[in-house]
């Protein structure tokens, strides 16, 4: 049963290596659909990792707010249940704004394994020097804890985020921020809220430029410090937790808002519609190279269909020696595969070359020289692979079928 | 009639608004050691009899027994595995497959096959080209042999895999005389020395002078069957 493979296998080599020309087009048109899909798929999902990565990155993994998805309850609503309750005219209570009971939060969120939340609380001042005003978010943090659950780090031009605990008053504000109003790093500013006075901020570090996640007008300060300038002691507004496992964010964050309250965001929430744009661009991307090998198997087909025409007495002659019908089939479906076979391996060393050239390119990207993030996964090889034998097999099956059709007697009787 | 190949009342018409009969009728048997002449004018369907026979084709009458099996009710397959195993072919145009060279072309049926190894199927292809006396062609590809080395080729391939029964369709139709001769002398030798059965459709008188039987034919019947053996006794009384 081998032998007879590998014994119709030989049949077939020769019938290509007879029309080297054909075969060598055959072969390039799925060498560059095969390269070609490399490269391209390189591009798109390096990238896409890359800005998945970042939207993972940039920001907490899951973010509890002060807010709720619905107001609480009246207490009539809430003793009585499912009752005829009807309520009107009451007065809703002002409730305190912040994260009651948030100490409790953060144990559960460093309960999980490999999750670490941060406590932080947000609000605005104004920051003054000389004529300027300026609105701030500052974000009150611990540093210590936060530098370990964001990349804000990274995010830094001059200075560190732990320099907050060094230096009485410091404040960590944006390049363009700075560049407005005239301070750098080691100046006084004067920041101040509506409840407090001014009180004296001293500038220890810098954002980078063009950062949209800190836009141009947030600032870092310390958790007490923010605590104290907002007039609200052992109040925080907001727990940005990390995880080991960016995926499981959706499910920890629908777990604590279940048992808190209190919102939970989760990172696929903050960007969904960031993520299903990345299902579109999948979309389009597959559809393209799919239209690609299709192409390249229309050059198999041709090969084939070719090949069976021009092979006709030799059909007929291999049918009298007392080759099957099957046979026949067989040897003309090996070409095909043998020429998707061949188109396979040198489109994947196109798409290596391709995606070399591509990783070697440096663009300049907001005054820094980066590179294209590439994904060479095994896994982009095995998908061109695959759909290529798929495509290879079926443009030869087609012409194939006909070669099994030819009747010997019709062939031998045209030649006498 | 006692035969390797017995055909019984066959027939073959193609279908059509207005059906084309080839072959009807006919009554024969093909004998083993025995070399049979199927003569008649152009168009009388000796070649149409002979694909019949050669399970080419399939008739559309009568029975066809080959050992004393009825072939009509095979499949597709079965019948390309009783043309593999039991029957070789030469044909007038020699059919050779261009790609391979006269020892790989010889060693075809028998990979194809697939019951000797590699080093005896090659031993064997060589021992039947040293046969038909074409030691040293044994690499050439067909378009560098001659007419007359080419068609030894596909005697040589006929009997690749041992055949009982080798058919030929004018074998010698495309040969000068020297190698029409040489051709038609081999045939005669696989017959009597041999043993085989040998059945050829012919136009040359001379063959059908030196056949064993003649098997005439007209307007797709058998007219006459003439055995010219020594016995004289008359075949189909």
């Amino acid at each position: 049963m081998i032998g007879r493979f590998v014994f119709l296998v030989s049949i077939a080599l020769r019938h290509l290596l007879r029309r080297r020309r054909q075969t060598v087009v055959a072969v390039s048109g799925v060498a560059v659909g095969v390269g070609f899909f490399l490269a391209v798929s390189a591009l798109m999902v390096g990238s896409q990792n890359d800005f998945v990565d970042q939207l993972i990155e940039s920001a907490p993994h899951i973010i509890v707010s002060d807010e709720l998805r619905s107001p609480s309850p009246q207490p009539g609503a809430r003793v009585f249940g499912d009752g005829a309750v009807d309520l009107h005219g009451y007065k809703v209570r002002t409730e305190v704004r912040g994260i009651k009971d948030w100490s409790a939060i953060v144990a559960a969120a460093d309960a999980i394994p490999g999750a670490l939340a941060s406590p932080s609380l947000t609000g605005g001042v104004t920051l003054r020097l000389g004529g300027h005003e300026e609105a701030l978010a500052i974000v009150g943090v611990e540093p210590e804890i936060e530098t370990q659950i964001s990349t804000i780090e990274d995010q830094l031009r001059v200075g560190r985020l732990r320099d907050l605990e060094k230096v009485q008053g410091g404040i960590i504000i944006g390049e363009e921020l700075a560049s407005r109003l005239g301070v750098n790093v080691g100046d006084i500013v004067a920041a101040s809220t509506s409840t407090s006075k001014a009180r004296s901020m001293r500038v220890v570090g810098l954002f980078k430029k063009g950062q949209a996640q800190l836009s141009s007008n947030s600032g870092y300060v310390l958790l007490r410090e923010a605590q104290s300038m907002l007039g609200r002691p052992f109040i925080i507004n907001r727990i940005g937790i990390h995880l080991s496992d960016p995926y499981a964010a959706e499910r920890v964050a629908a777990r604590l808002e279940q048992r808190f309250g209190y919102k939970a965001e989760s990172w696929q929430e903050r960007s969904s519609e960031f993520l299903s744009l990345l299902v579109t661009r999948n979309v389009i991307m597959y559809s393209v190279v799919s239209a690609i090998l299709l192409v390249a198997s229309f050059g198999i087909y041709t090969v084939v269909s070719n090949s069976v025409s021009d092979k006709q007495r030799d059909i007929a002659i291999m049918r009298s020696i007392g080759f099957s019908e099957r046979d026949l089939q067989l040897i003309f479906v090996i070409e095909g595969i043998v020429l998707a076979a061949i188109g396979v391996v040198a489109g994947w060393m196109l798409g290596y070359l391709l995606m070399e050239i591509l990783g070697s390119l440096r663009f300049p990207i907001a005054g820094e020289e980066e590179s294209i993030p590439l994904d060479r996964g095994p896994r982009q090889y095995a998908i061109a692979a695959g759909a290529s034998f798929l495509a290879g097999v079926v443009a030869a099956w087609l012409p194939a079928r006909k070669a099994s059709r030819v009747d010997p007697v019709d062939i031998l009787r045209g030649a006498v | 009639m006692t035969g390797i190949l017995e055909a019984r009342g066959l027939g073959r018409t193609l279908p059509g608004e207005r059906p084309i009969t080839l072959v009807k009728g006919v009554d024969l048997a093909i004998e083993p050691g025995c070399f049979t002449a199927i003569v008649g004018p152009s168009g009388c369907g000796k070649s149409s009899l002979l694909y019949l026979l050669g399970l080419l084709d399939r008739p559309t009458e009568g029975e066809l027994l080959f050992e004393g099996r009825e072939m009509s009710g095979l499949s597709g397959d079965e019948r390309a595995r009783v043309r593999l195993e039991r029957f070789g072919f030469v044909f007038q145009f020699h059919f050779l497959l261009p790609e391979f060279t006269a020892l790989e072309n010889v060693m075809i049926p028998m990979r194809r096959l697939g019951r000797l190894d590699g080093e005896e199927t090659k031993a064997r292809a060589l021992a039947l080209l040293a046969e038909m006396g074409l030691e040293g062609k044994e690499g050439k590809t067909p378009d560098k042999l001659s007419g007359g080395e080419r068609q030894r080729v596909a005697i040589a391939r006929a009997l690749a895999n041992d055949p009982v029964l080798i058919l030929g369709d004018e074998p010698t139709g495309n040969l000068d005389s020297h190698n029409s001769a040489r051709v038609v002398e081999t045939l005669l030798a696989l017959a009597h020395e041999e043993g085989r059965a040998i059945a050829c459709v012919t136009h040359d008188l001379d063959i059908a002078e030196r056949a064993d039987i003649r098997i005439e034919m007209l307007d797709g019947r058998v007219e006459r069957i003439v055995d010219n053996r020594d016995t004289g006794r008359a075949p189909n009384a």
